[in-house]
């Protein structure tokens, strides 16, 4: 099997999950198994371009280590080579853990965050610009320094808020309202971590309390995306949960709006957010298998020996033992079983 | 008259003395004759006179039978036995009763020398049986079976079956059920033959068939598009860089469960994984069977041997031919290693306190 040739331009834009990322390291090239659920998964996309972003809301579940950032990082690529223009945010928990600066914005009574949103717009640029170059303003808004009118550019309008990082959180919510109205293009965007977005961020408001997801700007717009409040004419809303960091785990509201079996048990006397309920209403879950079919372990098995990284013999017997080791799970087959063989 | 007889019978006898009391004629007609005794039987067995008889007649009917089955052998040419036959015959095992239980059979107490003898019988009987079994002659064999029972303990079977391991048990659905342990945990372990996996055979060209997974560059702008149709083998055909996608192959899967739960959840150590698989991998039975083991008690290492001994106790069951590459591998063996306990004196088992010269 020949491997196509092509640059990782939009990988290195956005960045990666930092699960796939450790695995990328050690890769010589980025590559990644195509499942059943990967066609699934762009079958999907398919048919959601032509349709609002409201009709396509869906989050990947699954157990830990059966590859949904993957998958979601597919959909991704896939978007992208189709000519969608493509939001993708890798890591979802870097919007709340109070990693970047944040301000209080009286106009919106949210929080923002400029230096975030200001390298979200770079990136977006960086990977969409061909497509978006030619797109006009519909709306107006207002911005300081100044008022954005129809029919201008929209680039000129994301440069407004590259160039000033005070006005990158307004910049980029007007950017999604505008690529709301359009439809020249289908939208995908996609977000890792996406209970990120129902949790309590670690920002701390005047009173020392815990500043609520949605009361940042970004986390809120993007919520307001996913719950179909805010469409896309033509487009999709992808999320996948990641369970590789307790302190951001799913709350109750959205594993009972995804009907997922909550890690602790509850009754119906538990206090339920109304908010996020609102905010998680209509999210399809999208489950990812737990297992890799044989198939795929071989081809995975594979790849990290043609990249000389294994100290194994390269044969059935080996591949079936690290198999049944790893249970047919992706993240224990490569990094216990495959990667452990190695001596670091 | 009888003591005339007497009388004429001893002078017939040329006897010289008299061997009755003498009795003046005048007085015979008034002597009074003894009542002649009833005639007492004779016994059944010359035996009668030795004091023991059923003992005596039984170690004679031995010797008997002995002599027989001997000639009995040698006409079918079982003996003499060449050595090389004689040390390939099987064991002998004899659980004869006590002295006391063949005294009670006997009814007559039992001296040592006397039961020692009547043991060498049946042991050389038995030699003679087993001897007929081997060789096939079932009849002879079943003939002396039945003289020898006689004098076997009743728990023989119990006897003969110490040491030895209870057979494996299946259940209606083919399912072995073994246990195993290690340091202070338990494990209970069921396996059964995994399903063979369905599907067709490996054409790979086919678009609507079971996945066949292909390896795409993920960021490749030269990718084309993928097709409709929602299978692997269709976006590899379409793919530019694939000549052939790799065949499919079907391989059923070993699933382990522990506690119910998978064994990559169970155990996060790779060690532990490893020491469960090990029984599979040394028998070459990867796939071929799905185990669920319940595990209480102990850590981590003690679970995961415990689970490894049932595992193999259960693919020796299951398949006859891997016990001995299971045994020399030692994984049939409890291991016996135990925490040692605390000795008075010392901070632990072996552990001394710091030796102080004053």
């Amino acid at each position: 099997m020949a491997f196509p040739q092509g640059d990782s331009k939009a990988l290195k834009a956005y960045g990666l999950p930092t699960n796939v990322l450790v695995d990328y390291l050690l890769l010589s090239r980025p590559c990644s198994v195509v499942r059943e659920v990967t066609v699934q998964a762009l079958d999907q996309l398919d048919k959601a371009a032509g349709s609002s972003s409201a009709q396509t809301r869906a989050v990947f579940t699954g157990k830990p280590g059966c590859g949904k950032s993957y998958v979601l990082l597919q959909a991704v690529q896939y978007a992208i080579q189709k000519d969608w223009v493509t939001l993708y945010i890798p890591r979802g928990i870097a919007l709340v853990n109070s990693s970047t600066p944040y301000v209080y914005d009286p106009r919106t009574q949210t929080y923002g965050q400029p230096a975030f949103a200001q390298q979200l717009l770079k990136r977006f640029v960086d990977v969409n610009e061909r497509l978006i170059k030619d797109l006009k303003v519909q709306g107006s808004y207002p911005l300081k320094e100044t008022a954005i009118n129809s029919s201008s550019p929209l680039l000129d309008m994301i440069n407004i808020g590259i160039e000033s990082q005070e006005s990158a959180p307004t910049v980029l919510s007007a950017l999604l309202t505008e690529l709301s109205k359009q439809t020249k293009f289908p939208v995908l965007l996609a977000i890792d971590d996406f209970q990120a977005l129902y949790s309590l961020s670690t920002y701390r408001d005047p009173y020392f309390k815990m500043v609520k997801a949605y009361h940042l700007t970004l986390p809120r717009t993007l919520l307001e995306f996913a719950s179909g409040k805010q469409s896309f004419a033509r487009g999709a809303v992808l999320g996948a949960l990641s369970s590789q960091n307790t302190t951001f785990r799913p709350p109750l509201e959205l594993t009972e709006a995804l009907g997922l079996l909550p890690d602790v048990p509850s009754n119906p006397y538990v206090r339920r957010e109304p908010e996020l309920i609102e905010y998680a209403k209509g999210l399809r879950n999208f489950p990812v298998p737990e297992q890799l079919t044989v198939d795929e372990a071989a081809s995975i098995f594979d790849i990290w020996h043609s990249v000389k990284a294994l100290h194994v013999a390269r044969g059935d017997e080996v591949f079936l033992t690290k198999y049944t080791e790893a249970g047919g799970n992706a993240r224990e087959f490569v990094r216990k079983s495959l990667l452990q063989t190695v001596a670091m | 008259m009888n003591i005339a007889r007497h009388v004429a019978k001893s002078a017939f006898r040329f006897r010289t003395y008299a061997t009755t009391a003498y009795v003046p004629p005048a007085s015979l007609a008034t002597l009074q004759r003894a009542r002649v005794p009833p005639p007492k039987p004779k016994p059944e067995s010359p035996t009668f006179y030795t004091g023991r008889a059923t003992y005596y007649d039984q170690l004679l009917a031995l010797e008997s039978a002995a002599k027989h089955t001997r000639s009995a052998l040698q006409e079918l040419e079982l003996l003499p036995l060449p050595r090389f036959a004689q040390e390939n015959l099987p064991p002998l095992y004899g659980v004869w009763k006590n002295k006391l239980d063949l005294g009670e059979l006997m009814s007559a107490k039992l001296t040592t020398s006397r039961y020692r003898r009547f043991i060498a019988q049946l042991n050389q009987l038995n030699e003679y049986r087993r001897l007929a079994e081997v060789a096939g002659h079932v009849e002879l064999a079943e003939r002396i079976q039945r003289v020898l029972g006689m004098f076997e303990r009743d728990n023989k079977d119990a006897i003969l079956a110490r040491g030895k391991r209870k057979p494996v048990k299946f259940d209606e659905y083919g399912r072995s059920y073994t246990i195993g342990r290690r340091k202070e945990s338990t494990a209970r372990c069921w396996v059964i033959a995994a399903q063979p996996a369905e599907g067709e055979s490996a054409s790979s060209a086919t678009p609507s068939e079971a996945t066949e997974e292909v390896t795409t560059e993920v960021t490749a702008s030269q990718t084309p598009d993928v097709p409709e149709s929602s299978s692997p083998p269709a976006i590899a055909a379409s793919i530019e860089g694939f000549e052939s996608p790799a065949p499919s192959v079907k391989v059923s899967t070993t699933n382990i469960l522990i506690n119910n739960i998978p064994l990559s959840e169970y155990f996060p150590h790779v060690s532990d994984r490893e020491r469960v698989v090990r029984p599979f991998r040394i028998a070459g039975l990867l796939g071929a069977y799905n185990v669920f083991a319940i595990v209480r008690g102990g850590g981590s290492t003690g679970q995961s041997g415990a689970v490894t001994l049932a595992i193999a106790k259960a693919l020796a069951a299951h398949a006859p031919d891997v016990e001995p590459l299971l045994r020399k591998a030692k994984l049939l063996k409890r291991d016996p290693r135990m925490v040692e306990r605390k000795k008075t004196g010392r901070a632990k088992a072996r552990k001394a306190y710091t030796w102080v010269k004053r």
